[in-house]
């Protein structure tokens, strides 16, 4: 990965974000708010699909139970608040484990494929379990903290756990950790052959992002005040993964471009259209056949060559 | 919740039979994209969207033919043709020129066409449900094993086993079929001996979305059409090939059996979760055969 | 130091490896060569963990290590190169060799510690000792083959092996590429005393570099001794010597 511009420029972008909800109206601020969590949740599938190479499909599911967890704490048990926002990204990370271990052994598309169909069970059990999630009315009216109730609270408090979150990402690319990773990526045989554990990594790699995808869940509950079932249908799994690939997937900031892209051009176009699939999909034909490596990705590198067509 | 007693019910038998109805289309669906996948090596996100694309079609010859036996009978051969065209289109139109890319980019790219189809389909016929009456000839029910069965479910049954051997013939008997077959092992060698690969791969696209075509064709008079129909099918018929092995046929039907069968016991089991059940069994599978069951052409 | 004893593996009905037999003593440098198709790389993929063998054994050190996967029996002290080129193309040649140096001081689970100059003198040390220093922050995918293997070795070796498998280490490589690798194989076993085992199909390199040879026709091993022993086997010469042969 090379160096990005300047350190200049987030702290740039930081100041800005900072200083948003005090000039736009409040609409804004929770669109703003939006963006940031799903940035998170773009920026924490990217490691496990651009930065290990795992074929995650399912990723919408540990952003929903990160959030359910973090919304059945908050109305169900008479525990404090910070624990409901521990218990949603653990409640992730656990299912990203058991998930893993089942899924790890199979090799790309398999794996895909069964994460798609086991984040669907997941989904139709919350859809159907109605005593216990509400089913599909969802839970609504979840109760918040007075600080960050408010839009500007929601707001401060999303911005701060996503930019923590973020930098804790970023490092750990820059680890070697993140190194390993990339290196299993790129060619888990050699990898195997210096030493490494390609599947202990993996599965290391996946609860990592099952962790961060439960975070951005609660920043949502933060937002919004409710959650229902379609948050992790694998529709949405699909959707945030365009967001990585249009940011480009093989950078570390291009999530988050994706993910702002996505987000904002999805609250203009539900103004004046019904047709947000169409578009979404159009845009997601031209980036596969223009733009394969992101609009980050352009500046970063070229993709590499086809790999081998096999599973 | 009584599981024995439900279990053991004469209900049962009949549940059972309605499920494996249900298996036809979940076959004729399946196959389709075994075909894709194992051809082509496309998991095509969009097969649930040409399904849906049938079931709408299907409804719009009924309409237009009036009702009645003869109108039912052209669409079932109409609406997949129209499918069919669909499917051409899509991919001599872009797949074919995105082989050379990687899995991810290729799925991306079937799902991209999911989301389209799936609003034009909103775009043409509208966001309301359809429904298609069962003919007159199909009505009511026939009597097996003394208990009641309905004739449409019997007509499923029937055309499902007929769809099968179809298959075996086209793809073990023809010449087609073999080099497809050939293909779907080494698609270069096959190309280098001359053959026109690409007309190969537009062949079993076409084929395979003929298929899914027929699928919501011939569910048209069972369910409502409705626009969610392409998500629900899509993990299903994920799950069969995957439980089947990824390209192989039979594997398609096995995977079809195993999940039609599941889910109805499930539901009749336990009517809340019973849906849950084919998920358990398809990890049950992939713990003991990572591969799927049958062998696959991967 | 390495034994192998009768060893089979087969592919479906096909038999790539058939009763073959190996013995490696510490510090030696030993070469395995035979036809195309004898089952020298399928051997390499049994000691390495990349395949499981049928039957027969496979003792490191006395311990058996037939079977288990290929980071294990990293750890335990044998490292390999593969035949065709097989690095981390994306990352640069000192962060090639850096992982590897990594792995093997076990700080891969590390995740807050930026990598970027981790280990850095253990890596020059390698690259330096292998030549590539000068390159080190060149993209691996953009270097010459050669110079491709010679970092494929680098990586094999930051694992501090006691026993280096090369698989065909000069395989495309050009001449004054060959013996810049020659001058290289021996000066590792002179150096470190590193044992290495090798295979090739340029047989004046192996006559001139091995201490013993071992040569395989159709998955068995027919011969093992010094070049000596080889050249007078009466099976090798009809066989083998006189034909051009491959890995």
């Amino acid at each position: 990965m090379r160096r990005s511009a300047t350190p200049f420029l987030p702290l740039l972008l930081l100041a800005a974000l900072l200083a948003l909800p005090q000039v736009l109206p409040r609409f804004h601020t929770y669109v703003a708010s939006i963006v940031l969590l799903t940035a998170l949740l773009a920026t924490s599938l990217n490691l496990a699909i651009g930065y290990t190479g795992l074929y995650q499909f399912g990723h919408a599911v540990f952003y929903g139970v990160g959030a359910y967890g973090t919304a059945l704490v908050l109305t169900r048990s008479g525990m404090p608040a910070p624990v409901a926002f521990l218990v949603g990204p653990l409640a992730a990370a656990a299912l990203s484990l058991v998930m893993g271990l089942i899924c790890i052994r199979l090799s790309k598309l398999y794996f895909g494929m069964l994460q798609i169909s086991l984040g669907s069970l997941v989904w139709a059990v919350v859809y159907r379990w109605y005593s216990f999630t509400g089913g599909d009315d969802g839970i609504h009216g979840i109760p918040l903290p007075d600080a960050i109730a408010s839009p500007k609270g929601s707001y401060y408090f999303t911005l701060t756990v996503t930019a923590l979150c973020v930098f804790a990402m970023y490092r750990i690319v820059r680890s070697p950790f993140g190194k390993v990773i990339q290196g299993i990526r790129d060619n888990p045989v050699r990898a195997a052959a210096i030493g490494v554990d390609v599947r202990l990594h993996q599965l290391a790699s996946l609860v990592i992002a099952g962790f961060f995808g439960g975070v951005a869940g609660s920043l949502f509950v933060v937002v919004e005040n409710s959650v229902f079932p379609d948050m992790m249908f694998w529709t949405f799994s699909l959707e945030v993964l365009i967001m990585c690939l249009l940011g480009g997937m093989y950078t570390f900031f291009g999530p988050l471009v994706g993910a702002s892209v996505i987000v904002l051009l999805r609250v203009f176009a539900s103004v004046h259209t019904q047709y947000w699939s169409l578009i979404l999909g159009t845009i997601l034909t031209l980036v596969i056949i223009f733009l394969p490596d992101g609009v980050l990705g352009r500046f970063v590198r070229r993709s590499l060559p086809k790999e081998d067509r096999g599973a | 919740m009584d599981f024995a007693a439900n279990l053991f019910s004469t209900g049962t038998l009949s549940q059972i039979l309605v499920g494996l109805s249900r298996t036809t289309i979940l076959f004729i669906v399946s196959s389709g994209m075994s075909l894709i996948l194992g051809v082509l090596r496309i998991p095509n996100v969009a097969h649930g969207s040409l399904y849906m694309i049938g079931a709408f079609a299907a409804w719009t010859v009924i309409q237009f033919l009036g009702g009645g036996l003869f109108a039912f009978l052209a669409a079932m051969i109409v609406a997949p043709l129209i499918v069919a065209v669909v499917g051409f289109v899509l991919e001599r139109g872009f797949f074919s020129y995105l082989y050379e890319r990687e899995h991810l980019m290729l799925l991306l790219l079937t799902f991209s066409f999911a989301l389209i189809l799936g609003d034009l389909v909103k775009i043409v016929w509208g966001p309301e449900y359809r429904s298609v009456t069962v003919p007159a000839f199909f009505q009511g029910s026939a009597e097996i094993f003394g208990l009641p069965l309905p004739w449409y479910n019997l007509f499923l049954l029937l055309v499902g086993p007929c769809i099968a051997v179809f298959l075996w013939l086209v793809i073990n008997k023809t010449k087609l079929g073999k080099i497809a077959r050939a293909a779907a092992v080494d698609g270069e060698m096959v190309g280098a001996v001359g053959i026109n690969t690409g007309w190969i791969f537009a062949f079993t696209f076409v084929l395979g979305s003929f298929l899914a075509g027929l699928g919501g064709a011939l569910i048209a008079p069972m369910v409502n059409i409705s626009l969610g129909m392409d998500h629900s099918l899509i993990i299903e018929t994920f799950l069969i090939v995957i439980i089947g092995g990824l390209g192989n046929m039979w594997g398609a039907l096995l995977g079809s059996l195993i999940f039609g069968l599941t889910q109805s016991l499930g539901i009749l089991v336990w009517p809340q979760f019973g849906i849950a059940f084919p998920y358990l069994a398809v990890v049950a599978v992939l713990v003991v055969r990572p591969r799927g069951l049958l062998s696959s052409t991967w | 130091m390495l034994r192998v004893e009768s060893v089979v593996k087969s592919f479906g009905g096909f038999k790539a490896v058939d009763g073959a037999n190996l013995h490696v003593n510490a510090g030696e440098i030993v070469a395995v060569i035979g036809p195309n198709g004898a089952g020298k790389t399928t051997l390499f993929h049994l000691l390495t963990g990349h395949l499981s063998p049928d039957s027969g054994r496979i003792l490191f050190k006395g311990k058996e290590i037939g079977g288990l996967s290929p980071h294990v029996i990293c750890r335990k002290g044998i490292t390999r190169s593969f035949q065709v080129v097989n690095i981390f193309p994306r990352l640069s040649v000192f962060e090639n060799v850096q992982i590897a140096v990594l792995s093997r001081e076990r700080k891969t689970f590390r995740i807050f510690s930026p990598v970027a100059g981790m280990a850095e003198e253990e890596v020059h040390r390698i690259l330096r000792s292998v030549g590539l220093f000068d390159q080190r922050d060149v993209e691996s995918d953009l270097l010459s083959h050669g110079d491709k293997k010679v970092l494929e070795i680098a990586v094999a070796l930051s694992g501090n092996p006691e026993l280096l498998i090369l698989d065909e280490p000069t395989a495309g490589m050009a001449p004054e590429e060959t013996e810049r690798c020659i001058r290289l194989i021996r000066k590792l076993s002179g150096e470190s005393g590193v044992t290495i085992l090798f295979c090739e199909h340029d047989i004046a390199l192996v006559f001139e570099i091995a201490n013993r040879i071992m040569v395989m026709v159709r998955g068995a091993t027919v011969v093992q001794g010094s070049g000596e022993e080889v050249r007078r086997n009466s099976e090798v010469q009809s066989a083998y010597l006189g034909e051009s042969g491959g890995c």
